[in-house]
Formats: structure tokens, C-alpha cells, sequence
């Protein structure tokens, strides 16, 4: 099934509850969009197979629950993540407010520190637009991660996010060759690189 | 009969109603976030414990069920599945830690282990995959194997409580005739161990107490949120076998293949959601001359058997074994024998002429054994894929041919479709059998829990008779299996088996080192067992109806256990030769004197430290570990 595949990336969506996490995730697996799609309870976990500059690669998606009383949950899915998608929405600012918060839950929890971060404010299809679009660039330029503004009701800019994170990590030889050549002993690769700071060592390109 | 039969299976989701007002909190009364990662980790932990592709549609299916039965949003399953499916979820600590946090758990972790497993009794099968996740996912919380022991009893009171409430009228005629009955088992019992091997059909002689009527109820009445969705009696029949008479029930209609004789004899009274059929490999003369004697001390369920089968030649193999043992091979020879084979160099040709010589002995039957023993391996298979036992999980554990009876079974259930989900753990105690880890790679898909193999470097006794059997010696209970899988447990029990002989004698002292539940305090269990044991005159009249049959009658009016015999057993000084059980196994209910055995109990639940070379049972598996 996956005899040409390059790599297999694990990729983190994280961000406050409501803000459409499960929305771009639908938009970008299924292409659809349900407005009233209901909270995601736990976690949800697709897989979906994209072709980035001419290289397949397999990605193992994990769209967080916002929601404070599955808060507790998340921070197992952070081991192993090559990529993470923090998502707010541009139309509530307390959503933007609240990013440092789970900076630095990725910065506790991640147990890579060459992860590839990507910043998304969604809802853009909106009219009462709460955060300017360079703030949400500025934010991401201080933290060194990639940045996107997105709709996943008008698919504007999610299969771009998505191509873009993973053309970032596939150039990031570090991030996925040895977890693709080591998959028999994920367990000890893991331990080793526990507690190391997040989000350094590359520049933003947007 | 009427009263449960209004509240009938016609109500799939009403929880049992709860008698005194008190009802317990189940799984769904947790936290959504507890259920998700109550599912989440059971997923994970079924991935982990059965990542074979044979598994995959038990897996999915156990998840799937689970997400009804807690309640939970029909969107998580794609993420379970693919958790159970063996993809991501690497760390199962932070559900551990969410659903440690949980009010309902925190006040009691046993709330966890009592849902799943009447997720997994629900539609009256218990797998033994189920079994063994229960097991997996309790001991995380940390809710001890004893305490799933217990709960399964509870369950099965309920089950039978449900059941007695609505018959109430024909109660007391009932129970006459099950004191009867089990009069009658005993006497049965009786004839069957006096006549020193040769047992008598017990045509359904364990009557079915919890399935007599015939009147559906809902579960749970006991107070314990039981099933709520299944009828009970339906459960139980589903569970216990149509016959609800378990193992004791299945006869051998017609001489199957070579077999003469198979059959199984029950050594513990009780019910269990969990059955145990013990496999002995041999009959000597005197106190282990009968199938129960070597497994007095096992107490790996309440429910146990030991299967009799091909009496005449295993006697022939016990007393050939014992021949050389003790007549024809010098102790001074043995010792060195035992070197030789630990030191490995031993091949065919390098034995000893004085062994040699006096090969014809044993090799006869131990070849005609050796034959027999794989026949009645792969009709114990089929008896066991047929479901005689019921649906519910099945532990085997044998020695010496015993083992080989169950690695022929194994081997020809791993043959089958549906042999998923029926063994739950498999002891191979001295197997005479192939150790290469190949051999036993199919075994993976069979068995759920356990596979161990229990061996002895310096049997030089199986060492010598299997040499014609295999050019290499490559044998299992000489050596570990190899065999890399989560499964496979290899036991030295070197320092506990000096000779082949000892897998008998020792047998108390082997089950504790392969972990397996000894009777703590045996013999005072074993008075409890037979409440109605007969009366002193009876063991002589057992004796005397059966002593036209074998001529091991008088061994038995000479040994066996009189109710009198308490001083003698009372002054023995080694607690770890623990001759006791053998008597008492080989009466087993009949003759059984209450107080036939008083020291065995104190000495041996506490000869961990002293007598016991491997050290209590819990440091035993630790140490094994």
C-alpha cells in the first residue's frame, strides 16, 4: 500500500477549542466542511498519503480536543510529532491571546527540538475579524514557525498549510530519516530526546 | 420462573435494577475524557497484546462494542480503531493518568475492571483474548489478578442469583437433588481414583446447578451493575456449554484414532468464568497413581480438571521411568548423567552402555506413549474448538507427556479457523517435545496469555528417552524455546527438578515458579470443598466395588488416606516434600478426611523463604521476570 511512500509524519493540530481544528482537518482529508461539526471528543487520528515536490509521503494526523477537559490527554500525543499546526481563530482574539500558553505546552511536551511548527489563523471567510493578519505574522516570526492565514469553510489556504509544513519537514533530513530507518526501536528514540527546547534553529519564510 | 421473565431480554439498555437501593457506578458514569481514554487504552493495550493480522477483527469488534458500551460519541472510533490497529498512541501513562484522576475511579479503581469485564461477559462469551486484556488493563491501576478473580465470582453469583430468585418454588426439591447429585459425583469420583487409574464415565456427573431452569432474567440484581443487556441464563448457557455440565460432561462416544481412553475428571468443585485442565504425563505406583495427584496444590481457577486418559500406558511409562530411576541406574550414575547432559555434550551415541542396556525397558512405552500423547493432543483440540467447555477461556498446563498432549493440541488448534480466543495461558512443564522456536510460532495465534515453558537442564532421564525420537537435542524441557514474542515465558526450573520424576512430586513448588495461584492453604480449602464428604465407612466401600479391577486396590487400602491418618501426616518434618496433597488429590472430594492433612497448609504458604529453593511465589516470578 505505501510501497512508494517516503516517510510517515506525524503531524499535531493543537489550538483552543472551536477555533476549527477538526474543520481544516476535514477540509484537507475529506475536502468537505461541516458547519456544524461537533467537538471532538479525545482525539481524532486520519491518514492521509500527499505528494510534495515530487515525494510521497504518508501523514499520520492528530487533531487535538480544545476542549479544557480533554487538555489532559494531549500532551501524549505531542512524543514523536514532526510537525504541529497551531490554529486560532482570526475573529476571537482570546484564541490568539492564549498561543503562548500552548507554546509552551509544546516546549514541555515535545520531545524533539528541530520540530517544524506552523501557525494558522483560521475563519478568514469572516467579517468580524478580530486579529490583522500581520499580527498573526509577527507572532510567528518571533517563534520562528510558518504562518498561514486559512478557511476551511472556503478551502482557502489549508492544502497549502499542509504542503507547506510537510515540504518543511521533508527538508529537515534530521526530523524523518532516522525515524523512518529506526521504526523497530521508536521506544528508545523517544526517551533519549525528552525535555529539549522547541522551535529554534530555522527562519520563518513567511 | 414468572417473576424475572417481565424484565426478559426485551430491554437492551436498562442496567440491572439495583437490590437495596445501592448501585454501584459503572463506566459510564465516568467522565467523558475517562471514557475516551478508558477505550483509548484499551485499544492501545489490545494493539500491543495482539498485533498478529489474526487478531485484527477481534480487535476492531472489541473497540467498536466498547464505544457503545461506554457511551461515547460514534466520531472517536476511527481514531480507536486506528489505536487498535497498532498506529500511534505510543504512550498509554497519560490515559492511566486521566483515568486515575477520575473522581469515580479514584474512590475505587476496581470500577474499571468490573465494566470491562461485563463489557467482555455481555454477550455471554468470554474470550480469552478479553480475559487477558482485562487482566493487562487492571494491572495498570492498579486492581491485583485476585481481585479480578473475585469479581469474576461475584459475577457468577449474580448470574446464578438472578437465576434462583425467579425459580424460588422449586428451589428446595432442586437443591435435594443437587446434594444428591453430588453425592453421587463423589461416589463416582470415589470409584473412579480407588481403582487406581481406571475411571468410570461421568456422564454429566457435575449437574448443571446454574443452568436447570429454563426462565430468562435480566442480571444485575445482586447488586453489582452486572450485564444489563443480556439475559442471564442465556449468558450462562453461552458461557457454561448447552449442557451447563462443563468438561466432566463430554464423553468419548466412540474409541477415537488410537485413543482408548479420554476423559476428564474434575479436581475442584466450584464454577469459574475461567476454566484449568490439568495434563499429567505419567502414573507411578503408590500416592501419584492417579491423574489428580501431582495438581493438588494448583489453584489456577475454581474450576479445574485433569484429563485422564490412556491409563494402562502411562502406568506401563510410570513404572518403566521409575524402574530405571530407581533400580537400574545407581544414584552416582544419575549425578553424573545430570553433568553430562547440563554440560551439553551428551549426543546419542555418548550414552552410557549400563543405560543402554536396559533401554528396552522404557522405550517401548515411552514410544507408545509418545504416540498416544499427540492423539490425545489434537482430540483435546477439537473438544476444544467444539466448545464442550463452554465459552470462556481455557488455561492448559501438563508436564512431561501431559506438555506433549498440549503442544499437539495447540499445534492442531493453530490448524483451524476460530481457534482465536479459547486458550487462554499454556504451561509446558518437561516437554517432550520439539524446542525450536519455529515449532512453537504458531502457537502465538492460539494462545492469549501465557506460553510457558517450564524446563531442566540436567533431566538426563528426558534427555535419554527422547534421543530416538530426535537426532538433535533440541527438546523444550531441557531447554528455553526461543521463541520472540510477549507470550513466551521460559522457567528454569533446574534447581527445583533434579530428575524427570520430580515434575510430579515437585509440582507445588513448580507451580509457584512459573506464577501460577497455589491453593494457599489447600487443605483447608479442600475441607471446604467437600462439605458433604462421606462418611468414614465409605472410602473402604469405594474401594471394595472397584477392587475387581486393579490390582492397586491394596496399595490403596495400605496408603490411602484414612480419616484417622492425621498423625502421620502431622509429624512430618520437610514441608517442601509435601507429600500431603498427593493424598488428598487422589481422594479428591470421596474419601477426603477434613482434617486428613492439618500441616501441610501453614508450612507451605509460608516455606517461600526456607524450603522453597525459588522463594515465594511473588519473589518467584519476580526473580523469573
Amino acid at each position: 500500500m505505501d510501497e512508494d511512500v517516503l516517510t510517515t509524519l506525524k503531524i499535531l493540530i493543537i489550538g483552543e477549542s472551536g477555533v476549527g481544528k477538526s474543520s481544516l482537518l476535514l477540509r484537507f482529508t475529506d475536502d468537505t466542511f461541516d458547519p456544524e461539526l461537533a467537538a471532538t471528543i479525545g482525539v481524532d487520528f486520519k491518514v492521509k498519503t500527499i505528494s510534495v515536490d515530487g515525494n510521497k509521503a504518508k501523514l499520520a494526523i492528530w487533531d487535538t480536543a480544545g476542549q479544557e477537559r480533554f487538555r489532559t490527554l494531549t500532551p501524549s500525543y505531542y512524543r514523536g510529532a514532526q510537525g504541529v499546526i497551531l490554529v486560532y481563530d482570526v475573529t476571537r482574539r482570546d484564541t490568539f491571546v492564549k498561543l503562548d500558553n500552548w507554546l509552551n505546552e509544546l516546549e514541555t511536551y515535545c520531545t524533539r527540538n528541530d520540530i517544524v511548527n506552523m501557525l494558522v489563523g483560521n475563519k478568514i471567510d469572516k467579517e468580524n475579524r478580530e486579529v490583522d493578519r500581520n499580527e498573526g505574522l509577527k507572532f510567528a516570526r518571533k517563534h520562528s514557525m510558518l504562518f498561514i492565514e486559512a478557511s476551511a469553510k472556503t478551502c482557502d489556504g489549508v492544502q497549502c498549510a499542509f504542503e507547506e509544513l510537510v515540504e518543511k519537514i521533508i527538508q529537515t533530513p534530521g526530523l524523518w530519516e532516522s525515524e523512518n530507518q529506526n521504526k523497530g526501536v521508536k521506544l528508545s528514540h523517544r526517551d533519549e530526546a525528552h525535555g529539549g527546547g522547541a522551535c529554534g534553529g530555522y527562519c520563518s519564510v513567511l | 420462573m414468572a417473576t424475572g421473565a417481565g424484565a426478559g431480554p426485551g430491554l437492551p439498555q436498562v442496567r440491572g435494577p439495583a437490590v437495596g437501593g445501592e448501585q454501584l457506578p459503572t463506566g459510564r458514569d465516568l467522565s467523558e475524557a475517562s471514557r475516551f481514554s478508558c477505550a483509548a487504552l484499551c485499544a492501545v493495550s489490545l494493539s500491543r497484546l495482539f498485533p498478529e493480522a489474526e487478531h485484527s477483527s477481534f480487535r476492531t469488534e472489541w473497540v467498536a462494542g466498547l464505544v457503545k458500551w461506554l457511551d461515547l460519541s460514534e466520531t472517536v472510533l476511527p481514531t480507536l480503531t486506528a489505536f487498535a490497529s497498532g498506529l500511534g498512541g505510543e504512550d498509554t501513562d497519560s490515559f492511566t493518568q486521566v483515568l486515575l484522576k477520575d473522581p469515580v475511579v479514584e474512590k475505587d479503581p476496581v470500577v474499571l475492571t468490573q465494566d470491562l469485564l461485563s463489557f467482555s461477559l455481555k454477550d455471554g462469551y468470554y474470550d480469552a483474548r478479553a480475559r487477558a486484556l482485562v487482566r493487562h488493563v487492571s494491572s495498570s491501576f492498579p486492581v491485583s489478578s485476585e481481585e479480578l478473580h473475585l469479581l469474576e465470582e461475584t459475577f457468577l453469583e449474580s448470574l446464578k442469583e438472578s437465576r434462583e430468585e425467579e425459580s424460588e418454588t422449586a428451589e428446595s426439591s432442586r437443591k435435594k437433588k443437587e446434594k444428591l447429585r453430588k453425592w453421587k459425583r463423589y461416589l463416582l469420583i470415589g470409584l473412579a481414583t480407588v481403582g487406581g487409574g481406571t475411571v468410570i464415565g461421568l456422564t454429566g456427573g457435575l449437574a448443571a446447578p446454574l443452568v436447570a431452569a429454563g426462565a430468562a432474567t435480566v442480571i444485575g440484581s445482586a447488586g453489582t451493575a452486572a450485564l444489563g443487556s443480556a439475559a442471564g441464563i442465556a449468558v450462562m448457557t453461552s458461557l457454561f456449554g448447552v449442557a451447563g455440565a462443563g468438561l466432566t460432561g463430554y464423553k468419548m462416544m466412540k474409541r477415537v484414532g488410537a485413543i482408548e481412553e479420554f476423559m476428564f475428571l474434575p479436581l475442584t468443585e466450584g464454577r469459574q468464568l475461567h476454566v484449568t485442565i490439568a495434563i499429567t504425563g505419567w502414573l507411578a505406583s503408590g500416592r501419584y497413581r492417579t491423574f489428580s495427584a501431582p495438581w493438588a496444590a494448583l489453584a489456577h481457577s475454581r474450576e479445574q480438571y485433569c484429563l485422564a486418559w490412556e491409563t494402562s500406558y502411562l502406568m506401563e511409562l510410570g513404572n518403566a521411568l521409575e524402574t530405571i530411576l530407581s533400580g537400574l541406574i545407581n544414584m552416582v550414575a544419575q549425578e553424573a548423567l545430570k553433568y553430562t547432559v547440563l554440560s551439553g555434550i551428551m549426543t546419542a551415541l555418548t550414552w552410557p552402555a549400563s543405560l543402554l542396556t536396559v533401554a528396552t525397558v522404557i522405550d517401548n512405552p515411552w514410544g507408545v506413549c509418545l504416540h498416544r500423547s499427540a492423539a490425545v493432543g489434537r482430540h483435546l483440540a477439537h473438544i476444544l474448538l467444539s466448545r464442550q467447555q463452554g465459552r470462556r477461556p481455557v488455561s492448559l498446563i501438563g508436564f512431561s507427556l501431559g506438555a506433549r498432549v498440549i503442544y499437539f493440541c495447540l499445534r492442531e488448534m493453530s490448524q483451524e479457523k476460530d481457534c482465536q480466543g479459547i486458550i487462554e495461558d499454556a504451561i509446558l512443564l518437561g516437554a517432550p517435545v520439539e524446542g525450536g522456536a519455529e515449532h512453537w510460532e504458531p502457537f502465538r495465534k492460539v494462545v492469549s496469555g501465557r506460553i510457558v515453558n517450564g524446563y531442566c537442564r540436567g533431566d538426563w532421564l528426558l534427555s535419554f528417552v527422547y534421543r530416538t525420537s530426535s537426532v538433535q537435542l533440541c527438546v523444550a524441557g531441557l531447554q528455553p524455546v526461543l521463541l520472540q514474542d510477549r507470550r513466551m515465558e521460559n522457567v528454569d526450573l533446574s534447581s527445583v527438578v533434579s530428575g524427570h520424576l520430580d515434575y510430579a512430586k515437585q509440582m507445588d513448588i513448580i507451580l509457584k515458579a512459573v506464577g501460577i495461584h497455589t491453593k494457599p492453604g489447600w487443605n483447608e480449602k479442600s475441607v471446604l470443598l467437600a462439605p458433604h464428604s462421606l462418611p468414614q465407612e465409605e472410602p473402604p466401600q469405594a474401594g471394595a466395588s472397584s477392587s475387581s479391577e486393579k490390582a492397586t486396590h491394596e496399595h490403596e487400602q495400605t496408603q490411602g488416606p484414612k480419616p484417622g491418618d492425621t498423625p502421620r501426616v502431622a509429624t512430618r518434618t520437610n514441608p517442601s516434600q509435601t507429600q500431603v496433597p498427593t493424598e488428598l488429590g487422589q481422594s479428591d472430594g470421596t474419601a477426603l478426611p477434613p482434617a486428613a492433612s492439618p500441616t501441610g497448609s501453614s508450612q507451605i504458604c509460608q516455606h517461600g523463604v526456607d524450603t522453597n529453593p525459588l522463594g515465594c511465589p511473588d519473589c518467584a516470578s519476580e526473580t523469573q521476570d
